[in-house]
């Protein structure tokens, strides 16, 4: 009674759970402009997810599976029947690669592949991790919403995300978490546990091997994440696709002025996190409040950045690397480290990034 | 020509502590003399000897060239001796026009009378202060002004000014200075002490230096410059060493993040302001006065409450926290020392052993249900050695150390209550030079055990010495975040002015 109470009163006054707050980028998420400082990377179409095997980096792009060879330049590997959402690597090197549609496949790096059998109809796989050699770990973002329309699962209030165990053998698939708010990223700990990426919580969680929560590992997150990845010091990687902003987090507030922004704007033009922005000045955020003689603030209230953040083995960001409002490396959905180089993909900017490490201080 | 006030071998202890050490000084009829030196230097003592405020403990002061003990700064003014104190000493309670002419009054007093002089006089002052107003609704520069307002009422032939334009704004100051032109033409002799060197050098005829409470140097105003001033300031190694950035030392990484400040705000003294606290180590907030530093602060440990509406969010550990008072906030671990700790930081009249108990109960620290007389000295006797306290014992009166030691009493006050996140609002503010090196080893340890910490000051060197990562606060928001490799002096106040 006293708990409805303050959450209404907190409500009516803006504070508590219902402050329209956002972190601040500081202290190890300090902006920069290292993104956009790199070199030029490899232009591709919407580039999603990206990984390492044996000792080749290749990334996803449509519906197609790309290797980068020695010349830094994309070669196409696999064409998958639909557009390529997630990818993960077996420990002996075999590349798992959902598409919508499609499902999952097993590319064993020598232009095979093969469909993981099971009477499951896959769809919405947003990051897949594998748990050994034959166990694949997949992060169903949402089962009401399909991919391409997360922004509207967002808007939602989606939480239909679930976590699935898949035998890439038989097929064989169980659910080990549900009511997810969107889980958009995955890793195994050495340990055996999970750690899942919610994005719309803007938190990271762990879970047990069966799926039990565990507890919360890193919360509060100034963007929302995306999908995690080791790195060679032991600690991680975290992708955030898009940034928050006071404006959003006041919109995702306000049920009724989502259900008519939804029903009467275009996608494009909601108030809502994004890849990619400033194409439009239809765009909900424009003008005065971010260019300044004519150039596009770099510390503007945006909604799309570039963001990637080096975690240490107990998740405390370390460094940060940094494509600003007035950047165009935005929307980065996936980030993998490959020797001294660290691939980004960059959806928004539509390009694939090689930052060299120890020229950024490593 | 006889100096009119003169101090010879002039030296003051307090609890066997010297704060000033044989110093001699003279102020000729008619002049305006400049009193510089650093925090803790003895300014403030040897003016206050003047003022009948302190008795010396030793040595002799002659006004017009006859020896005088003035008991009570009433005495001194009816000597015509005049004090305008850096900590304002007029009654809230009383309107502007009552604290002027507070002590002059006739038998009989007709309150109307006493406005339409009062605004007279003021008028000819160029103080737009309205003489009906209450002072406890003024703000510090009106303050300042009545102060100066009732010293000058009092028809003084030596007027002490102790940092009397710290909170007034450029056209206030002008004013200010027009009036002390004035004075001077008018005979009056004037003591100026001030931390800006460059109003010092503008309307001084001479200037005096004291250092670690000695006098250094007396001259003309005309023979002196910045640096020259500076040199005889701090031309010491205690200094050097206190200040020197040390490029060797190593900076503290982030640690855990205790504390996100997030779109915070409160009136117009803190608007939007966001910011983290990692532990493990000293986040650095520099500003100039009234950049909202202290409310933020303030906000934090619940000694001030943020904007009833959309205040924006404390999170602390990860827990969104909202303190109406400090202690729901010291029981989470939050801590703030407090910049006036004259009036916020002890109870003047009680025993460092008190004070410090008293925050161990406010903590619920106690080991007893009953207040334990052994615990209590106990734990003073503990504290005043880790934190070198230099007193007779833990029974003296708090009022009665040293700037410095008091500084260290409430640090000891806040530690007992095992903080996870210490906040040091100037924390060496009006302390002497060795207490301070004693201070940041201090500080330097509580980050090195794990505590967040904030070390809140306007004084640049510090910050850079001390600090981890240093922000920096503008016009009630942090608009800047400086790592130690990339912080210099010029970056800074560039950010805490632009």
């Amino acid at each position: 009674m006293i708990g409805a109470l303050r959450s209404w009163t907190d409500r009516f006054l803006g504070r508590g759970a219902a402050a329209v707050t956002v972190p601040p980028l500081d202290g190890a998420l300090k902006p920069n402009s290292k993104l956009d400082e790199a070199p030029h990377g490899i232009d591709a179409d919407e580039p999603d997810d990206i990984l390492v095997a044996n000792g080749a980096t290749y990334y996803s792009a449509g519906n197609q599976l790309f290797q980068v060879d020695g010349n830094g330049v994309g070669i196409p590997v696999f064409q998958a029947p639909g557009v390529i959402t997630a990818l993960a690597v077996s420990p002996e090197g075999r590349i798992a690669i959902a598409s919508e549609p499609g499902g999952i496949r097993l590319f064993d790096c020598n232009s095979s592949a093969a469909g993981v059998g099971g009477k499951q109809t896959w769809s919405c796989i947003t990051a897949m991790a594998f748990a050994g050699e034959n166990t694949l770990l997949a992060c169903i973002g949402s089962n009401q919403t399909p991919i391409a329309e997360w922004q509207r699962d967002l808007l939602n209030g989606g939480n239909s995300g679930a976590v699935w165990t898949i035998d890439v053998n038989t097929g064989a698939a169980d659910r080990i978490a549900s009511g997810l708010a969107y889980p958009n990223g995955i890793v195994v700990e050495a340990d055996g546990n999970i750690v899942i990426s919610e994005s719309w919580r803007k938190h990271l969680i762990r879970l047990t091997s069966a799926g039990k929560l565990v507890g919360q590992v890193m919360e509060d997150l100034p963007g929302y994440p995306a999908r995690i990845s080791r790195n060679s010091r032991g600690g991680y990687w975290l992708s955030l696709f898009a940034p928050r902003n006071q404006l959003i987090e006041f919109v995702l507030r306000e049920p009724e002025y989502r259900k008519a922004m939804m029903a009467e704007v275009a996608p494009e033009f909601w108030i809502a996190p994004a890849l990619r922005s400033g194409a439009s000045f239809n765009e909900p955020m424009q003008g005065g409040a971010l260019k300044q003689m004519g150039i596009l603030k770099p510390w503007a209230p945006t909604r799309s950045y570039g963001l990637a953040v080096e975690l240490t083995a107990d998740f405390e960001p370390v460094r940060s690397l940094h494509s600003r409002a007035g950047g165009k490396r935005h929307g980065i959905t996936a980030t993998v480290e490959n020797g001294n180089r660290l691939w980004l993909a960059s959806k928004g900017g539509n390009e694939v990034v090689a930052i060299e490490l120890m020229r950024q201080g490593a | 020509m006889t100096p009119i006030l003169e101090l010879r071998n002039v030296s003051k202890e307090f609890h066997g502590v010297a704060a000033i050490r044989g110093v001699d000084f003279a102020l000729m009829p008619g002049e305006v003399h400049s009193l510089l030196g650093e925090n803790g230097a003895g300014k403030s003592t040897l003016t206050k000897i003047m003022a009948g405020v302190h008795k010396a403990s030793s040595g002799e002061v002659l006004l017009d060239g006859r020896p005088r003990v003035f008991d009570s700064p009433a005495e001194a003014l009816h000597n015509g001796i005049a004090m305008v104190f850096q900590e304002t000493s007029l009654v809230p309670s009383l309107t502007v026009a009552q604290n002027i002419y507070l002590g002059n009054e006739k038998f009989l007093n007709r309150l109307r009378g006493i406005y339409i002089a009062a605004q007279q006089f003021l008028q000819s002052l160029n103080f737009g202060v309205d003489p009906t107003m209450y002072v406890s609704q003024l703000g510090a520069a009106q303050k300042q002004m009545v102060e100066i307002a009732r010293a000058v009422h009092h028809k003084a032939r030596v007027i002490i000014f102790d940092e009397p334009t710290a909170t007034l704004t450029p056209e206030e100051k002008h004013h200010f200075f027009a009036l002390i032109a004035r004075l001077k033409k008018d005979g009056v002799s004037i003591i100026f002490i001030s931390h800006a060197l460059e109003e010092a050098l503008a309307i001084s005829d001479r200037i005096t230096i004291l250092r670690d409470g000695q006098h250094v140097v007396t001259d003309d105003a005309g023979n002196f410059d910045r640096d020259k001033i500076i040199a005889a300031m701090v031309g010491r190694t205690l200094s050097e060493e206190l200040y020197s950035r040390d490029k060797s030392r190593s900076v503290r990484g982030y640690g855990r993040k205790v504390l996100s400040v997030q779109n915070l705000s409160m009136g117009k003294m803190v608007r939007n302001t966001s910011f983290s606290v990692y532990g493990g180590q000293i986040t650095g907030i520099f500003g100039l006065i009234g950049s909202g530093r202290t409310e933020t602060a303030k906000i934090i440990s619940g000694v001030i409450k943020r904007d009833f509406f959309h205040g924006g969010e404390v999170r602390l550990e990860g827990k969104s926290v909202r303190y109406r008072v400090p202690r729901p906030a010291i029981k989470d671990g939050v801590v703030y020392v407090t910049e006036d700790r004259k009036i916020e930081g002890f109870f003047e009249t009680k025993s460092i052993a008190e004070n410090i108990y008293m925050n161990l109960l406010s903590a619920d620290l106690n080991k007893r249900a009953v207040i334990s007389y052994s615990e209590m000295m106990a734990l003073a006797e503990t504290w005043t050695r880790k934190l070198n306290v230099k007193a007779i014992d833990s029974n003296a009166r708090v009022i009665e150390l040293s700037g410095g030691n008091q500084q260290k009493v409430v640090i000891a006050r806040s530690l007992v209550q095992k903080p996870k996140l210490i906040i040091f609002d100037e924390p060496t503010r009006g302390v002497d030079v060795g207490a301070i090196a004693e201070l940041h080893h201090v500080i330097n340890e509580l980050a090195d055990s794990g505590l967040a910490v904030v070390v809140i000051s306007s004084y640049l060197p510090e910050i850079l010495n001390l600090a981890d990562r240093i922000l920096v606060s503008r016009q009630g928001r942090i608009v800047e975040e400086f790592s130690m490799e990339e912080a210099t002096e010029e970056k800074i106040m560039y950010a805490a002015v632009h």
